[in-house]
């Protein structure tokens, strides 16, 4: 065996001949006690703080999951301060030519069954109020109110305008819901008071029902089979335009907004890699086409909170904004119930939360930029990422906008 | 309810620490009487206090030197140099092919397109067999090679059934080996880790058996007393490894949350209790052994060991922070992450003293800079591992790069290194050979140092920028994986000089080897008198 140590070049400050056994035998050094004490001490209080949080989380969920029963606490004067009177007044005299009155309204008046109906399924088509014809578009409130909840703002409007002191229970609505089950909107009067109660008189009846008020051929197939790298609508956007997650809803969306929206894509103002695909190989005749179905198709809401935002804080930025924060309410654009302003504002009810949310965030970090004077990249960088969940999640709350018909254009 | 889980964990944490304090306490007390000498066992006497370093320059006629037992050390030597040699020889190879399949993995992620039409060779399947080679080959092999050659030494005895290393090694060889073509067919058990098929794990098992009795065998017929340092690691890591892979390989016990849970305190465990003690376990020997001075303090090893023994346990579940796992189970194992503070603390201490208070050695010997070097990686890896653990740190760095970074600074700035010098330093001891190109060890030297440089700071930079892009909910996913793109490319960069290193150290190994053994055998005597009858 070779050994080679260097035992004549000694190293240059020699310590082996000053090696000394008794200095190596050494205690702990002190600072490690105090490190290891504190570690100690904040092991335990993490631990035991830790507990404490996950009980208080734990509360907090039971409250969110309890909380359609907190909700019931709410009068019925609430639930038509926050769901009706945007479009028909808080004093119920709507707004001439566009929302009907409540306020001695025969429908409020007649049978309870017409008022419960007409919140369960909305009304699509033209009703007589007071000697006045209105195109009535009343959303449907069976996804977003339950029937206790129904039931007291039923009571609340006919015994405030209709007169009737008679109490509507939830078990009545219950029936109610159970009796026209799966259907879509009433639609128009005469609908109404041919199944309902004829003492609403005569009225004027609806066309024929479709879909959409504006299915054409060619765009049903590109809807439902695409061509090319124009892929089909639906396989993303699903049958009826009502989206999921990620994707928006397009069933009710102005047409002038859609079409913006596809030439945006074109341009690259707005950026999404499949839309910029699809968008890029259809012709303006088809985007218009297109535009067209999905402003005038109906669906059911499927949206619901699902980003753990704090629905009661989106409902106040999206009723009154909040001007600390530079921010308006999304309803004075969007319009009352965020049923959308054509042709440029679109609807925002009933949209899902992952999409609306993914937008806001869309418009600070640029990846959409086709707001007309800025004017949505000053709103969305105003908000944190906190609101932007809790106005999301609001949104899904609302009952999906009320799609306009042949007649109306 | 919370308050009661609460207080049972906190309670049952200060009683467990009450315990260690006690049992470190009573330990230290014993060891008062046997004197601090004992930290002497790894010298024969009057060996302290020489630089023991078969790379340095010097000639055959000076390389006498004080060393009363050089017969007894060779006989030992002599019966357990067969089944080192073919351990470390096998580990040295399994490093050069799974440094290729790590450059291959990290050249993917800046060059997508790259070698897409073979599966075998598609990125999952790369990284991988990546993974797994160095674990289970280069890491375990070399590790197991080092501690057969450095048990016998400080037990003062020839290790017992030489041949059974032997036969283990072969079995290892072909497990890996089968384990590796298994993955690039891509059977595998489909938890990171754990990707050998649970088959070809029994082998693995098989193979480990072989390894654990004959030194289980030799601590049991030791001719010390007193077992150093370095021994209770190596003993240590012996029990804890075959019940961690057992456990955690045993086919269809665990499902779901579960198995995600069985599958991190694995992972972990395999840094933790099983490379950790080979790389300190080689460390604490080495680096008296190449300075010639004994470590700082035995209070402290006792400190680092049984508090190691004690947190390292439950530290893997800090994966699975924000997952579906119970909240205390996360805490308990953040809580244990952040306590290890003390133990690492307490080996730091005890091996970079000696170290700094050596400079000279750490400038002469390139085998002690590499040890000491990696002593420091583990220093540095394990305090940044308890920062990672905590929340708020978890919650930028989770799923980026950085946690690459961080795995390296451990599997590779700390055990490969230390492995490194261990062969450096043990080569000439086995072969009777000098290396014959001492050049090349500073080469695989600088180029490691410097390659890792590269590597971690760029993982570590980029992974930070990648975390921060994916929590910014402003900004598109594609965000994150667009920064990182020149962190990747410095990365492969890095690797490359890594594996270059690589390649010259297991080309020197060759050339060692092929100039064959000393001419002058060496007497065998297959045991020793004890230390203390000297």
């Amino acid at each position: 065996m070779i050994r080679r140590k260097r035992t004549q070049a000694a190293p240059p400050d020699g310590p082996e001949e000053t090696f000394e056994p008794y200095e190596e035998f050494r205690r702990i050094p002190l600072p490690v006690y105090w490190i290891a004490i504190a570690l100690a001490i904040w092991g335990a209080v993490t631990l035991w703080d830790n507990a404490q949080a996950v009980g208080v989380g734990r509360q907090e969920r039971a409250e969110q999951i309890e909380e359609t029963p907190a909700a019931a606490l709410n009068s019925g004067a609430q639930i038509f301060e926050a769901r009706c009177s945007t479009c028909h007044q808080p004093n119920a005299v709507g707004v001439r030519s566009a929302i009907p009155p409540l306020a001695g309204s025969r429908f409020v008046a007649a049978d309870p069954a017409v008022v419960v109906q007409i919140l369960l399924h909305g009304i699509d088509g033209p009703i007589d109020v007071g000697g006045r014809t209105f195109d009535a578009h009343m959303p449907s409130f069976a996804s977003v109110l339950s029937d206790a909840e129904l039931a007291r703002v039923a009571t609340h409007v006919r015994q405030t305008w209709g007169g009737d002191r008679q109490e509507i229970t939830a078990a009545f609505v219950r029936v109610q819901r159970a009796r026209f089950a799966g259907r879509g909107a009433w639609r128009g009067g005469e609908e109404l008071a041919r199944v309902v109660d004829p003492a609403l008189g005569p009225q004027p009846s609806a066309g024929p029902a479709v879909i959409s008020a504006f299915a054409d051929p060619a765009v049903l197939r590109l809807v439902n089979q695409g061509r090319g790298e124009a892929w089909a609508c639906s396989s993303c956007h699903g049958a009826a335009g009502q989206g999921g997650a990620n994707i928006p809803r397009l069933a009710g969306l102005p047409e002038g907004y859609i079409v913006k929206q596809l030439q945006d894509y074109v341009t690259g103002r707005r950026r999404n890699e499949s839309m910029q695909t699809v968008a890029g190989a259809l012709t303006d005749a088809e985007r218009r086409g297109l535009a067209r179905y999905y402003s005038g198709l109906r669906a059911p809401s499927t949206a619901k909170p699902e980003l753990g935002g704090d629905v009661s804080r989106g409902e106040q930025l999206a009723l009154y904004g909040d001007w600390s924060r530079n921010l308006p309410a999304c309803f004075s654009c969007h319009g009352p119930s965020g049923f959308g302003v054509a042709p440029g504002f679109p609807s925002l009810a009933a949209q899902h939360p992952a999409y609306t949310a993914s937008q806001l965030a869309a418009w600070v970090g640029g990846g959409r930029n086709n707001s007309d004077v800025q004017l949505m990249n000053e709103v969305a960088r105003n908000l944190s990422d906190a609101d932007r969940r809790a106005v999301a999640d609001y949104l899904a709350t609302l009952p999906p906008v009320p799609a306009v018909t042949q007649e109306r254009r | 309810m919370s308050v009661t889980i609460g207080l049972l964990l906190a309670l049952s944490f200060l009683v467990s620490l009450l315990a260690l304090a006690f049992l470190i306490w009573a330990v230290t007390n014993r060891q008062l009487q046997l004197h601090q000498g004992q930290a002497y066992t790894v010298f024969t006497p009057g060996e302290a206090g020489t630089p023991d370093d078969a790379t340095l320059p010097g000639d055959d006629a000076q390389s006498v030197g004080p060393h009363h037992y050089d017969a007894e050390r060779e006989g030992i030597d002599a019966v357990s140099r067969r089944p080192v040699m073919i351990l470390i020889g096998s580990g040295i190879a399994w490093l050069a092919i799974g440094s290729i399949f790590g450059l291959m993995a990290s050249l993917k992620l800046h060059w997508p397109d790259w070698l897409t039409d073979v599966a075998p060779l598609t990125f999952g399947r790369v990284r991988t067999l990546h993974l797994n080679l160095v674990i289970y080959g280069w890491l375990s092999m070399t590790g197991i090679g080092v501690a057969l050659w450095i048990a016998p030494r400080i037990f003062h005895t020839a290790l017992r059934h030489p041949r059974l290393p032997v036969i283990g090694a072969v079995l290892w060889n072909i497990a890996v080996a089968c384990g590796a073509l298994a993955i690039a067919s891509g059977w595998t058990d489909g938890e990171e880790w754990l990707e050998i098929p649970w088959q070809i794990d029994g082998l693995l098992a098989l193979a480990g058996a072989f390894f654990v009795w004959p030194l289980l065998h030799t601590a049991l017929r030791r001719n010390v007393d007193h077992i150093y340092v370095t021994g209770w690691y190596y003993l240590g890591a012996l029990c804890w490894f075959p019940v961690l892979f057992f456990i955690a390989n045993l086919p269809g016990i665990h499902s779901g949350v579960q198995e995600a849970t069985v599958n991190w305190w694995f992972a972990h465990n395999v840094l933790g209790l099983w490379l950790t003690p080979l790389g300190v376990g080689a460390a604490y020997y080495f680096i008296p052994k190449i300075i010639g001075k004994p470590i700082y303090s035995y209070s402290l090893s006792l400190l680092g060991f049984w508090a190691l023994a004690l947190f390292y346990s439950q530290v893997g579940i800090h994966h699975l922070i924000g997952g579906p796992v119970p909240t205390w189970v996360v805490t308990l194992s953040i809580v244990h992450s952040v306590m290890m503070f003390v133990p690492v603390i307490a080996v730091a201490i005890n091996q970079h003293v000696t170290v700094a208070r050596n400079l000279w050695a750490f400038k002469a010997s390139i085998p002690l800079r590499f040890v000491s070097l990696g002593a420091l990686m583990y220093t540095l890896a394990s305090f940044q591992g308890s920062i990672e653990a905590l929340r708020a740190v978890n919650t930028v760095t989770h799923f980026t790069q950085y946690t690459v970074g961080h795995a390296h600074l451990g599997a590779y700035g700390f055990v490969s290194f230390v492995l490194f010098g261990a062969v450096y330093h043990m080569g000439p001891r086995l072969t009777g050979r000098q290396w014959p190109a001492p050049a090349l060890i500073a080469v695989h030297f600088w180029l490691v140092v410097v390659g890792f440089a590269i590597y971690f700071f760029a993982l570590t930079i980029g992974g930070v920028l990648q975390g921060l892009a994916m929590l910014d909910a402003t900004r598109p996913f594609a965000d994150s994986v667009t920064v990182l793109a020149p962190y990747l490319e410095a990365r492969s960069v890095g690797g490359a000089l890594m594996t270059l290193g690589h390649l010259i150290f297991a080309g020197h190994f060759v050339a060692l080897l092929a100039q064959g053994r000393a001419p002058h055998a060496t007497t065998a005597p297959t045991d020793t008198v004890p230390a203390t009858q000297a």
